[in-house]
């Protein structure tokens, strides 16, 4: 099918040219025809014609959950791709945390097999160690080359320091990527929440930010000695950013990322035990959002993830040290980064992080490949658990107002599109 | 007639400071049945109320009877280790079925902190926490500050001292946010790892030499050293403990004025309090027991004729 976005004002600060402008974009049999002021399709195209239509290259989100296979119930690999399409998203990356979880290059190509073709590409990882059990090193190589994207023992401490010493420099062969979740499990013991005025008030058990500060002071150190690519997903403290910094400073190759949930609250929201708002690494203090923010803004944090970790309601409605950890954010991750750093930025946070996975960007010109996001910037979204699409509805963001709202993604020649 | 601010009792946290006033006068009363040849009041002939304790209780599960008991209620006791939560049924299923059999009222102790909030908002019956985790324990509260109502004549403007494990301790908690709210300056006192980092916040002041803060105080509240709640060491030996953080006569006559001694119990003879300072009378640890019937007497009697409102 072909498709004709009509009237379309384009952000894309990559491309100076069409930046702010209005064009109408002819897609055929995937691939971007024409750009242009007004454009006359053929018959066999369906246009769009949408309020306020605005698109950019499309968007990545480098940490999603779904379940498939082991955890359907909370979301399947077809089902969740469609929805990250409608969402916006023309690429996702995919956590390994299923069960069994994909330590072989037959679970890597089961993944992307099985939702190839039902929405946003699915770049999946796969585990550092094998069984993700923090011993031994998975088959790295091999499930690179069935299309891997990274490495990573999901929200898993990497306990030993040998251990990601040895996969900094045995993935240096391949130019592969390691993941190391920041966090010092000694440290954070049994703790739920962010230590802090706010725990100490609840009686919950609190996870110092110590606990990461340390895991990423040791591993910069480790990365320094070894070189290789690394990766801190998730950070949730001031200090972590400023750590980060410095390393960046010196030359390492470090990369990390901050999910939304971190920019947008703090653990003040726990006040009444709200299951919906457990998270790893956990809601912190209004003076990290604020580093977090600004290190989104200067760019020392690479990206930001909607870290969407869909769980079904019989894990989230138990008392609150009983309950899994996570939160849906692909469906108001667009409009909550929106009302936080206004369109123009967002976008470009929304485009972020491919080089780092070795994935293709997609480009707005004529001739490429269509990857799109379809959004209208303005305006007020009100988020409801009737408008989630999402098989599981743990959302933290339910009666929370979004910015703008997202009308869906191209991805070659299919259009995603949420109805009316 | 005047009623609670709360419909539930979840934590000295939701009361205000009426609402303490209102506890302790109905406590007056109580307390004077209590000493009657007929302790028995028939004010809740036709409540009745489930006692649910998801962990080990003697005395509180005991006051709360009795206080149930003396106010005429229909009792319903249910004991569940942590046992019957792995058999899979959660804690809402647990207790709506208890309350489909017409229960208005729950008294529950929980290992997790918030769990009675939790369940106050899935369930339809009035919830009186008694103890979730390291949380609240909001009636022992209410009868510490009672007791020193009782010996000192006010909380207002009192110096009370908490002694122990404040980390895992749900009756500091209590106790501190119940003091500052009557008015008590409020410190704290034990070996760091057991002081939570950001105790700060809540207003009370970190005192590390017990002497000093004994020196200070008008009352010194002595922790039971949890044992049971700790997953590692917080320190060497309970030897090392008790000659930092432990009160005996010696060091209670060197202080040269009297100061009250409370003790939550169960008391580690000789840990935390040696005998003869348990058993002096500067000690109110057994009147904290009598007043805790009273107190638990009033709190069910005053949410208990909100049911209907």
């Amino acid at each position: 099918m072909n498709i004709l976005l009509k009237s379309a004002r384009i952000l894309d600060d990559q491309n100076k040219s069409l930046h702010g402008k209005v064009r109408d974009i002819w897609i055929k049999n995937g691939v971007i025809e024409k750009i242009a002021t007004s454009v006359t399709p053929d018959s066999r195209t369906k246009v769009i014609e949408l309020p306020n239509l605005h698109i950019s290259p499309g968007w990545i989100d480098s940490s999603v959950s779904f379940g498939e296979p082991g955890y359907e119930e909370r979301e399947t690999l077809a089902h969740g791709a469609r929805v990250a399409a409608l969402s916006g998203f023309t690429d996702i990356i995919l956590n390994p945390n299923t069960n069994p979880v994909p330590d072989t290059s037959g679970d890597i190509v089961f993944v992307k097999k099985t939702a190839a073709g039902k929405g946003a590409h699915v770049h999946p990882l796969g585990t550092l160690t094998r069984l993700s059990a923090g011993t031994d090193l998975a088959e790295m190589y091999d499930m690179q080359k069935a299309g891997a994207v990274a490495f990573y023992d999901f929200k898993s401490p990497v306990t030993h320091a040998n251990l990601l010493k040895i996969a900094l420099q045995y993935a240096q062969g391949f130019g592969g990527l390691v993941f190391s979740f920041p966090m010092d499990a000694s440290i954070a013991a049994t703790g739920t929440v962010n230590e802090g005025d706010t725990s100490t008030k609840l009686g919950l058990r609190g996870i110092p930010a110590l606990a990461e500060e340390i895991q990423i002071a040791r591993d910069l150190s480790i990365l320094e000695y070894t070189g290789g690519k690394l990766h801190i997903p998730t950070i949730s403290t001031a200090r972590a950013v400023s750590l980060i910094s410095e390393a960046k400073k010196k030359g390492l190759d470090v990369s990390c990322s901050v999910a939304i949930h971190n920019l947008f609250h703090t653990d003040e929201v726990l006040h009444e035990y709200d299951t919906h708002f457990k998270v790893m690494p956990p809601l912190r203090t209004a003076k990290d959002r604020e580093a977090l923010r600004k290190g989104v803004r200067n760019g020392v944090i690479d990206m930001v993830t909607s870290d969407h970790m869909p769980i079904d309601i019989e894990e989230k409605r138990v008392e609150f040290d009983r309950a899994a950890y996570g939160s849906l954010g692909l469906e108001s991750f667009f409009v909550i980064l929106n009302s936080i750093f206004g369109p123009e930025l967002a976008v470009e946070i929304l485009t972020r992080g491919r080089q780092r996975f070795s994935l293709e960007s997609p480009v707005l010109k004529e001739g490429a490949r269509a990857g799109l996001s379809l959004f209208n910037p303005e305006g007020e979204y009100f988020i409801s658990k009737e408008g989630l699409l999402s098989t599981s509805k743990n959302s933290m963001y339910i009666g929370k107002k979004g910015k703008g709202r997202v009308y869906g993604s191209v991805t070659e020649h299919q259009v995603y599109l949420h109805k009316a | 007639m005047p009623a609670l601010s709360v419909r539930h009792l979840l934590g000295i946290k939701y009361l205000n400071e009426k609402d303490i006033q209102l506890i302790f006068e109905t406590a007056d009363q109580f307390k004077e049945v209590i000493n009657r040849s007929i302790k028995k009041v028939p004010s809740l002939r036709d409540i009745t109320i489930a006692n649910i304790f998801f962990e080990n209780s003697t005395r509180t599960k005991l006051s709360f009877e009795l206080a149930e008991k003396r106010l005429s209620a229909d009792v319903l006791n249910f004991s569940a280790s942590q046992s019957s939560v792995k058999k899979g049924e959660t804690l809402i299923d647990t207790v709506n079925n208890i309350l489909s059999m017409k229960v208005d009222m729950v008294v529950m102790r929980h290992p997790n902190p918030g769990a009675g909030i939790f369940l106050s908002k899935h369930v339809k019956a009035s919830i009186i926490n008694a103890g979730d985790g390291a949380h609240e324990h909001p009636t022992q509260a209410l009868l510490d500050s009672y007791s020193i109502r009782e010996k000192l004549g006010d909380v207002a403007g009192k110096k009370v001292i908490i002694v122990g494990d404040i980390l895992h301790s749900r009756v500091a908690l209590s106790n501190i946010f119940a003091l500052k709210l009557q008015g008590a300056q409020v410190k704290v006192c034990g070996p760091k790892t057991l002081i939570p980092k950001y105790i700060e916040s809540l207003g009370v002041e970190v005192e590390p030499d017990l002497r000093k803060g004994l020196l200070w105080c008008d009352v010194a509240n002595m922790l039971r050293v949890q044992n049971e709640r700790m997953e590692m060491s917080y320190f060497p030996t309970t030897r090392e403990y008790t000659q930092q953080f432990g009160i005996n006569k010696e060091l209670l006559d060197s202080l040269g004025k009297e100061i009250v001694i409370m003790h939550p119990g169960p008391i580690n003879r000789g840990v935390e309090i040696t005998s003869d300072v348990a058993d002096s009378s500067q000690s109110i640890i057994l009147h904290q027991v009598e007043n805790g019937v009273a107190i638990r007497m009033a709190v069910i009697y005053l949410l208990a004729s909100q049911l209907n409102t």
